[in-house]
């Protein structure tokens, strides 16, 4: 019997993966013609390429904070994302007196942001802008990372942090160090605690599903307009099968 | 070779990508390149940790040497990095002296920092209203109000069997069922991205 029930989990969970990559496929191509798909409004994502115009414009930095996420872990996902809006950004402000820097507290994300900007750099035939020591590892555990990052907040000239990775409650003390710098803050995180909290601590603060979407706002190409349009569906297909269980189990069909 | 390698990190990175997820799937067939690409993984992140960090150490290196006004915070962090490397290196990483370290320095200082942490919530809290004055923020704080006064007995008063009641309800209920929909939308966001790196699109890895 249990065999039989892993053996379904398992089929369920390739059919899962194969729906979504159907559909990411399914929208990248049918999409490809299409002039321009509009996009609900999300107030940071705005914030953040106003920001980025005015850094360059004031000759300040951003901060990127990637997190402490482990990559080998499902916490990665939402780094990856803070990889993405750090390419969006050192491509903007690539022509700026100080470049983006980034924070993580994590050995592999450190490497990763720093790949990520020399390879940024690299295609804008840029390479001698790039140096290591704007992606840096401030500290592996919670606090000490967010003690670490502090620093950079308030001493670096950063005119707005973007938070887009795996962060818990101590974001509140990264988001207070922006306010007292008078930084602006959007961010984002995969933790539901620290969502709770930047709700109340950010200027910006991307909740649930919306971090993931930074690629698709900031212009990171089709394909992640097409994996934020298969998020969408899947969506309302959840909810649809929420409400129907809901009400079958209120008519008690559902044990 | 600048575009080769670009092309083969790709590569690289795809394929072993696919594996690991089919050894998720099919763990009899692919389970044993599953562990043992796993294992690379881990190993490499080890040492990318030290290569981590050795650039820390750098960035404060840079920064003692420099005429800023917190050098000496740089200096401090340079000293307690050698000193502790040796003592951890000459006891051992769970020996007496590594310990002393952890217990009487990193201990006190990040539980300091979590009783900041609770300090700063506050300040947060009674902020909100002037930083979004929306209905949903009064919601949030009266919510978070009941939270707190359903957690702990108040004064005279002790237990008030009411605000346990609705602190239950809210706890169990609204909060589950918004922490759902919230994790929901975290896991589709986190399959889209795994699938955009699968398919090389995303290349996190400089290709």
């Amino acid at each position: 019997m249990e065999q039989v029930l892993s053996l379904v989990n398992y089929s369920l969970s390739i059919l899962f993966i194969l729906l979504c990559l159907g559909l990411i496929l399914f929208y990248f191509f049918s999409g490809r013609n299409r002039p321009k798909i509009n996009l609900r409004d999300i107030q940071a994502f705005h914030h953040i390429r106003r920001e980025v115009d005015l850094a360059v414009e004031s000759g300040n930095r951003l901060h990127i904070s990637l997190g402490r996420g482990n990559i080998n872990d499902l916490q990665g996902g939402a780094a990856f994302i803070g990889l993405t809006i750090l390419d969006r950004c050192a491509r903007e402000a690539s022509n700026s007196d100080r470049p983006p820097m980034t924070s993580s507290g994590d050995g592999v994300l450190t490497i990763l942001s720093q790949d990520t900007l020399q390879s940024t750099y690299r295609s804008l035939a840029a390479e001698q802008r790039y140096d290591p020591t704007n992606a840096r590892l401030t500290g592996l555990t919670p606090l000490a990372y967010a003690a670490g990052a502090i620093p950079i907040i308030h001493d670096e000239h950063v005119s707005a942090n973007f938070f887009a990775g795996h962060l818990g409650t101590e974001i509140a003390l990264l988001t207070e160090a922006g306010e007292r710098s008078r930084s602006l803050t959007v961010a984002g995180t995969d933790s539901i605690h620290a969502q709770a909290v930047l709700y109340a601590t950010s200027d910006e603060p991307l909740l649930g599903e919306e971090l993931y979407a930074a690629g698709a706002y900031l212009g990171a190409g089709p394909m992640h307009i097409a994996s934020l349009r298969m998020q969408d569906s899947l969506r309302w297909v959840l909810i649809a099968a929420i409400v129907i269980g809901a009400i079958l189990k209120l008519l008690g069909i559902l044990p | 070779m600048k575009k080769i390698l670009p092309i083969s990190n790709a590569i690289i990175a795809v394929i072993s990508g696919v594996l690991v997820l089919l050894g998720y799937f099919f763990p009899g067939v692919f389970g044993n390149i599953q562990s043992i690409l796993i294992g690379w993984a881990i190993i490499l992140a080890a040492f990318a940790l030290l290569l981590g960090i050795f650039n820390l150490a750098l960035v404060h290196w840079k920064k003692a040497g420099s005429d800023g006004p917190n050098r000496i915070y740089s200096i401090v962090l340079l000293i307690s990095l050698f000193f502790t490397i040796i003592v951890v290196s000459i006891s051992g990483p769970s020996g007496s002296a590594s310990l002393w370290i952890f217990n009487s320095f990193q201990v006190p200082v990040e539980i300091s920092l979590l009783a900041v942490l609770a300090v700063v919530l506050v300040f947060a809290g009674a902020r909100l209203l002037s930083r979004r004055p929306k209905w949903y923020t009064v919601l949030f704080l009266i919510t978070v109000l009941i939270v707190l006064l359903g957690s702990v007995p108040l004064f005279f008063l002790g237990e008030v069997a009411p605000l346990i009641v609705v602190r239950n309800w809210l706890a169990q209920v609204p909060a589950v069922a918004g922490a759902r929909g919230l994790l929901l939308g975290v896991a589709l966001g986190t399959v889209a991205t795994g699938l955009r790196i699968l398919m090389g699109m995303d290349r996190p890895y400089g290709g």
